[in-house]
């Protein structure tokens, strides 16, 4: 090859990747529309962490856990930021171009916007939103999830009763109010909206949003232990989800999912038009799909463990081929893999106790590294011995978990391991 | 929130250890588009809003004639179809994606005459020391066009100092990547975007790859149209 041919050649294939855009997803739980999805080894695992009363200093803080098995810091904490307070460290999203990461908290309502695109091994904290309240009425930003150039947050509740009835909010990546939108409470296609929300994902070439419904800030502040034994309070939970007209912003149908529906992943197969979500009352996984008249239906399709010992699965995972699901059940410390070849089917092939409490799951995109973290919410998590925090990564060879390491954010004195998310160097 | 600056003055690194070996390729080489799958019929125009999603960013680019104006003189007074591209792209989902997008859009207004004189396309480089002001016009081919009903300017700028700050207003980001060691390399990554401006200069959507559906994007146009309308 001559030299300036050779040169070309460099150029077309650097020009290539640079447009190489992701039309599909990221780590498999993010919003697909990130750029520069990492298929291969992550560097870095982000960990949103509650503050813990008399644990360090008892603040919020991004954890950032170095995942390189070639590294010598590998499975140790590289680097903390605490955001100062408690304010229910919850979920985070990446913005579209993977540059910054949004945290939320769910009772102080702050939005934490982290630059991780820099240095991920040492993210900054570069703006704090706080106008989400004043802005829309809502409380508790729960999902992060990127449309080209903004945010769209789902919330769980609202400044004026603390309940249940909330929306979604969208901001643009400079962290500047767009819009907000309710979630239904009216009748459609036959059934009646609760107002309540949770989860949101989004399926572009169907021009479809989903929601799921949880509850509001009343509950999920409440001690978990008092929670249960009041009947009014536990009547207080959505039992929907919404079908939207993304482009409009508007719900078009809502569908009957008792029990608290939760996470919703769609297929990452192309071919495939169908999320599942499970639901944390009812322990169920359920198939959304195309009904064949153009709307949407919702399909109970299988439970997960006996629901009667109320195991409430909390998050779930799924494989980047659409073809399996893990699914961690907080209660008995349990996580599930599901074989989701028939997803009108899915199947239970696989479990093992990953911890005395489970809540995050996090895989990489070719399902070998299976991270998981324990905590729900500050007031929900359990209580002494059985309080566990903790990240640990596994590797998974398609029959067997094998844990590689676990660190103990009380030893470490961290606080409550919740969200994750990965990063790598160079982008 | 943090400027763009560290990882555009990364880019405008690359740009120029790229440029010398950059070939402008002639509207014939460019590769074929591959478009991103639509299975549904989008809302009628004008039964939505488009958010006000940002402000337009302005500075200074070379028009068709090579002479200096400000990005402003060609984002105001129209609706305007705006896409940053590189005349080698050779991406079949990036520039040539966001090309034949225009082109389809383009030949929809055409045959509505009630959409003439109301939108405008605007293609920028990513690259102003490979894409000259004449390259972008051969670029554009027969669709380059500074008048008629739906003018499409084909635009570059002087220099990464003047492209800059156009790029971080738009949010767009260009990133040099690394390798194993540490090392810069020449590959560039960016994310396709396209934004649709309305006749103040304000960002009403932002189209990536997977949502660049042309039936719905015209709809968004009209339905701009539509809301200019009811101002009046």
């Amino acid at each position: 090859m001559n030299t300036m041919h050779f040169r070309r050649s460099l150029v077309a294939g650097a020009v290539a990747l640079a447009f190489a855009v992701p039309s599909m997803a990221d780590e498999t739980c993010n919003s697909p529309y990130t750029t520069r999805l990492i298929k291969g080894q992550e560097d870095f695992v982000h960990v949103w962490t509650l503050g813990a009363e008399g644990v360090g200093d008892g603040a919020d803080k991004l954890v950032t856990v170095d995942a390189n098995p070639k590294s010598k810091s590998y499975g140790k904490v590289v680097h903390t930021l605490a955001v100062g307070g408690r304010g229910e460290a919850h979920h985070m999203g990446f913005t579209d171009d993977r540059k910054h990461l949004w945290a939320g908290g769910l009772d102080s309502s702050k939005i934490h916007v982290f630059d991780v695109g820099s240095d991920p091994s040492k993210p900054k904290l570069v703006k704090t939103i706080d106008d989400l309240v004043k802005k829309t009425g809502f409380v508790g930003p729960h999902t992060f999830y990127a449309l080209p150039g903004r945010m769209m947050i789902q919330a769980l509740s609202n400044s004026k009763d603390h309940g249940g009835v909330t929306g979604i909010a969208i901001y643009n990546n400079k962290g500047e109010f767009v819009s907000k939108h309710d979630m239904p409470m009216g009748e459609l296609g036959g059934v009646k909206g609760d107002g309540y929300g949770y989860d949101l994902a989004i399926n572009p070439q169907k021009n479809a949003l989903l929601t799921s419904s949880f509850t509001g800030w009343n509950n999920y502040m409440m001690d978990m232990g008092k929670l249960v034994k009041d009947g009014e309070a536990m009547k207080r939970f959505g039992g929907t989800m919404a079908a939207w007209d993304l482009k409009a912003m508007k719900p078009k149908q809502i569908m009957s999912v008792p029990g608290s529906p939760l996470e919703i992943r769609w297929s990452l197969n192309p071919k495939d038009n169908w999320a599942v979500t499970a639901t944390a009352l009812t322990s169920k996984i359920w198939l959304v799909k195309p009904d064949g008249k153009g709307g949407w239906a919702a399909k109970d399709v299988a439970t997960i463990g006996d629901p009667a010992k109320i195991p409430l699965p909390v998050d779930i995972s799924i494989s980047a081929d659409g073809k399996g699901l893990w699914v961690n059940t907080f209660m008995d410390g349990l996580t599930r893999y599901f074989d989701l070849s028939n997803p009108e089917a899915p199947k239970e092939t696989y479990s093992k106790k990953t911890g005395r409490q489970v809540n995050m799951i996090s895989q990489s995109w070719d399902g070998k590294r299976v991270y998981i973290t324990s905590s729900l919410l500050a007031n929900w998590d359990k209580k002494g011995d059985d309080n566990e925090q903790f990240l640990a990564l596994f590797h998974w060879d398609g029959k067997e978990l094998k844990e590689q390491w676990r660190i103990d954010f009380t030893k470490e004195k961290l606080g409550r391991a919740h969200h994750m998310k990965f990063s790598a160097k160079g982008g | 929130m943090k400027s763009l600056a560290g990882a555009a003055g990364l880019g405008l690194a690359a740009l120029l250890f790229l440029c010398g070996a950059a070939v402008a390729h002639r509207a014939e080489h460019r590769p074929a588009a591959v478009r991103p799958v639509m299975d549904y019929v989008p809302p009628p125009a004008g039964s939505y809003a488009l958010q006000v999603i940002d402000r337009a960013p302005d500075g200074e680019v070379i028009g068709a004639d090579g002479r200096r104006r400000r990005l402003a003189h060609y984002t105001s007074g129209r609706i305007t179809l705006l896409s940053l591209i590189y005349t080698y792209c050779v991406e079949p989902t990036g520039c040539a994606l966001a090309y034949e997008t225009g082109v389809e859009i383009r030949e929809r207004i055409l045959a509505d005459r009630s959409l003439h004189g109301r939108a405008q396309f605007v293609s920028l480089s990513f690259d102003p020391l490979n894409d000259t002001h004449e390259s972008m016009q051969a670029y554009g081919g027969r669709h380059a066009s500074a008048a008629g009903p739906l003018p499409w300017h084909f635009l570059t700028t002087r220099s990464m100092r003047q492209l800059k700050p156009i790029l971080e207003g738009f949010g767009q980001e260009i990133e040099v990547e690394r390798d194993a060691r540490g090392r810069p390399t020449r590959t560039i990554s960016h994310m396709l975007k396209l934004y649709l401006i309305d006749r103040e200069r304000r960002v009403r959507e932002i189209y990536s790859t997977a949502f660049l559906h042309p039936e719905a994007m015209l709809n968004d146009i009209r339905s701009l149209v539509m809301e200019e309308d009811a101002r009046r």
